[in-house]
């Protein structure tokens, strides 16, 4: 019994020492190495679980599994960036390049010549274009949202798809690394196959092909020898492998069973990686922050007062400090600081006063509030301290954690009150952009003003940066103005590698387009 | 135009022999009483999953889907349909061997379930073999001099074992043996055709995070149903007056009979057994049918959820069976045939 209690306690004291720095951007030793293998985990809640399969076009958890998808099909656009996650572009990859014309309403893709497919068939603007129509009509939250005229996808010659849109659409290629048209798939194995057997086994033209494929659990990938970059991917095999969450994902790196794991939330156990030395820790730039989205079609916050209370009532500063140690920054718009457009302060945001809250309440008669999130670890704590805070203030609050599922019912159901959700995107208007959460057409927004939603439109509708930025700063100032919903932290996840092992967004920054960063497979390496 | 041969009667009387036997009445009767109960099951299953909130077409679509979509998914996968018919429909399927279709990935359920059933089946073999196989001799040694050293050491280990729930038991067993001392895999699953020592060095710590709660059990219970033997029951003394040693006494008399205490609380623990793979497979990455039902029940996919619960109840009921003929095998007077 003694030296396994000698074990334990060791174990459990090396367990319990905090501290430590981001890991993330240091220079690799030396050139990248071709060969190895890597297994890379991801939690069976988030990027681990792949339900229906890893057809673009109908896998419905396309935006979790960027990593599944990219190392099948590569990407037309990649999103890169310097080691440290600035300067993040969304760069072409099987994409030769493109063109914006028409003030933004016409795109034109041009696709690098002679990239096949791995049947052998090549991925020209015909194939591209299928992808395209297939991908518009697909039930993925990561379909794109194209103004498309009618048949507004053509192609022109043997290389150029061309996209006509109703009304410029700027941000077009930003949003290309999170969306399934991003995804290629071979046309010809995809008609072989059937459907069925295609999302299972599916035919790309990315770094590596599917050797097996076990729903959710377990995804083993195989070089691909005919890839289009000479000497890439640099690994001979990839296994991508679904955990049961942080804990046992960070105990198998430490034990040496996996490589790498994809999207850590626990805040303790991403200390004790830092002060570990043993693992690479990158926390990419955090793009989304949590908000407090405020239902305003709805009592009790149809009335801005009652709104105004929960601005006063809310500090995040201390949640950030007090729960995360000040490693994720406070936001009061709707990116965060490794977004575009991202600015610190939002002119006469309602900062924490708690007397001021109480007083609302009071001339309220009272708040009762509903507070909801997802299950999530960061998202329960904060949910947590915000009842705190806000009973602090005189305010009841009952709070409730949600599946996907039923969360969806309540945003459909429309009774909701308040949700303590993530905003915004790395472009604002890519992917779960913020008129996800605002726009008075979303189902998940709780706000109806139709000069919010011109404002946001009107962002999109120009490819002029300058531009774009100033009506994305009156949006935010307006949402303050309203105090249709404060805005906290802004949280990313965290990737984590053993020694050796190295690559864009695995151990270097690249900030994620929604929730978690694509990694560049092809270009992952490891020390051999 | 056939013939037939007129019936052997010597094979006729093997077969009547064979018919008429006790154990095959067994067999026969709690098949049979097994249907019920397997259908009771699948009902409650049915009902109980009808309950919850959330649905597969939901899942499929995903958040951004509207509300006509996912009614025309639901009516696609016939969600649209009374739960009457929907289970009339799975019954109908299932009683010829088809557990349908899953409603997220469209892939055959029974091709699903073959895969992982050999992998949840070994870890649950194992972990009972662990359990069992460890249970009876430190219960023996314990029974065989009560309150001393050994008895008080497996108290305490017992006692231990049945405080700490099986998801930390399998965080701590990482921690030291995959994390410290590497030792066993942190996660994973080698299949027997890679290797019996591989395979078995895989399972080796979920096996042993399922089994050591239920050794700590059946050790407790089987100690004391020992020491109560040998104190209190007049065979024992019997036995001793004739002068047949303590261990002898211990293991050819008490112990057998103790074996039926034991036997009935093996058959009731099971579902403890069977339940505990759920979250086991998810933390060890073991890719059986545990790690297949928690990811149906969090996207809804009823028809996925409905065959796991199945096949548990199914090896649930054929476990008792077993141990049922084991009550036959250990007592001959019990004639449950004639019964």
């Amino acid at each position: 019994m003694r030296p396994l209690a000698l074990v334990l306690a060791s174990a459990l004291v090396a367990a319990a020492c905090g501290g430590g720095e981001d890991t993330a951007g240091n220079a690799p030793a030396g050139p990248p190495q071709r060969g190895g293998e890597l297994t890379v985990l991801e939690d069976a809640a988030f990027g681990g679980g792949w339900p229906t399969g890893l057809d673009p076009a109908t896998n419905s958890t396309g935006g979790a599994n960027l990593s599944q998808m990219g190392a099948i099909y590569g990407g037309l656009f990649n999103l890169k960036a310097n080691d440290d996650g600035s300067n993040a572009k969304a760069v072409p990859n099987q994409a030769e390049g493109y063109k914006m014309l028409d003030g933004g309403k016409t795109v034109k893709i041009t696709i690098r010549d002679g990239i096949r497919f791995t049947d052998g068939t090549p991925m020209d603007a015909k194939a591209v274009a299928f992808n395209f129509r297939r991908a518009v009509g697909s039930p993925c939250t990561c379909a794109p949202i194209w103004p498309l005229e009618k048949n507004g996808i053509t192609t022109e010659g043997e290389r150029t798809v061309v996209l006509n849109f109703t009304r410029p659409f700027a941000p077009v290629i930003n949003a290309f690394p999170v969306t399934n048209v991003n995804w290629i798939v071979s046309p010809t194995a995809l008609r072989k196959m059937g459907e069925k057997k295609f999302k299972i086994t599916p035919v790309g033209a990315g770094p590596f092909t599917v050797v097996t494929n076990k729903l959710s659990s377990e995804l083993v990938l195989k070089r691909n020898p005919n890839y289009f970059k000479k000497g890439r991917p640099y690994l001979d095999r990839l296994t991508i492998k679904s955990i049961g969450g942080d804990q046992p994902a960070y105990q198998a790196l430490l034990a040496g069973q996996a490589d790498a794991y994809l999207g850590m939330n626990t805040e303790p156990l991403i200390e004790q990686a830092r002060s570990g030395n043993q693992l690479t820790v990158a926390t990419q730039p955090p793009t989304s922050p949590y908000v407090i989205q405020l239902n305003t079609k709805a009592k009790p916050f149809d009335n801005q007062r009652a709104r105004e209370a929960i601005y006063y009532a809310t500090d995040f500063d201390a949640i950030a400090k007090g729960l995360f140690k000040d490693r994720y920054p406070v936001s009061q718009g709707f990116t965060g600081p490794g977004g575009l457009f991202h600015h610190e302060k939002v002119p006469g945001y309602r900062e924490h006063n708690p007397q001021r809250a109480r007083q609302i309440v009071n001339q309220l008669g009272g708040l009762t509030v509903n507070l909801g999130t997802l299950e999530n670890y960061v998202a329960i704590q904060v949910m947590t301290a915000l009842q705190t805070q806000w009973q602090k203030a005189g305010i009841k609050v009952n709070i409730k954690k949600y599946e996907l599922s039923t969360l969806v019912q309540e945003f459909n159901n429309g009774n909701w009150q308040a949700m303590l959700q993530t905003a915004g995107a790395w472009d604002p208007a890519a992917g779960v952009g913020v008129a996800f959460r605002f726009s008075n057409d979303s189902p998940f927004s709780g706000v109806n003003d139709q000069k919010l939603d011109g404002l946001l439109n009107g962002a999109t509708a120009t490819l002029d940066n300058a531009e774009r930025d100033r009506l994305y700063q009156q949006a935010s100032k307006h949402i303050s103005d309203q105090a249709y919903a404060p805005f906290g932290l802004a949280f990313a996840p965290t990737n984590l590698a053993v020694d050796g092992v190295h690559g864009p967004g695995l151990t270097t920054k690249i900030p994620p387009i929604v929730v978690n960063s694509a990694v560049i497979w092809d270009e992952v390496w490891r020390t051999r | 135009m056939t013939t037939t041969a007129p019936p052997d009667p010597r094979e006729s009387r093997v077969l009547s022999r064979v018919l008429g036997s006790p154990s095959v009445r067994l067999i026969g009767k709690r098949v049979l009483m097994a249907v019920p109960i397997i259908l009771g099951v699948s009902i409650l299953t049915f009902w109980v999953l009808s309950l919850i909130p959330g649905n597969a077409a939901q899942q499929v679509l995903g958040p951004d889907a509207t509300a006509a979509q996912v009614r025309a998914l639901e009516q696609e996968l016939g969600l649209d349909q009374p739960a009457v018919t929907r289970y009339l429909d799975w019954l109908g399927g299932a009683v010829q061997g088809d557990l349908g279709n899953s409603l997220i990935s469209g892939q055959p359920v029974s091709g699903e379930l073959g895969s992982r059933l050999a992998v949840t089946g070994e870890l649950v073999g194992l972990a009972f073999v662990i359990s069992i196989g460890l249970a009876v001799p430190v219960a023996l040694l314990a029974a065989y001099k009560p309150n001393r050293l050994v008895d008080r050491i497996s108290m305490v280990v017992s006692i231990t074992g049945l405080s700490v729930a099986n998801y930390v038991l399998a965080l701590l067993l990482v921690l030291v043996f995959a994390v410290q001392m590497t030792v066993f895999p942190a996660i994973g699953f080698v299949p027997l055709s890679e290797g019996v020592g591989a395979n078995l060095h895989s399972l080796a710590l979920p096996a042993a995070a399922i089994a050591f709660p239920l050794f700590c059990f059946y050790t407790r219970f089987l100690r004391g149903d020992l020491v109560d033997q040998m104190q209190g029951e007049d065979y024992i003394v019997t036995a001793r007056a004739k002068g047949i040693g303590p261990w002898r006494v211990l293991l050819r008399h008490a112990f057998r009979n103790s074996s039926f205490g034991l036997i009935t609380v093996v058959g009731l623990n099971l579902g403890t057994l069977i339940g505990s793979t759920v979250i086991i497979e998810q933390i060890f990455a073991l890719p059986g049918i545990g790690q297949l039902l928690l990811q149906a029940i969090n996207t809804r996919d009823f028809i996925v959820v409905q065959a796991c619960v199945v096949v548990f109840a199914i090896i649930a009921v054929l476990a008792n069976l077993v141990a049922d003929l084991l009550y036959a095998v250990l007592d001959p007077r019990i004639r449950y045939g004639s019964r």
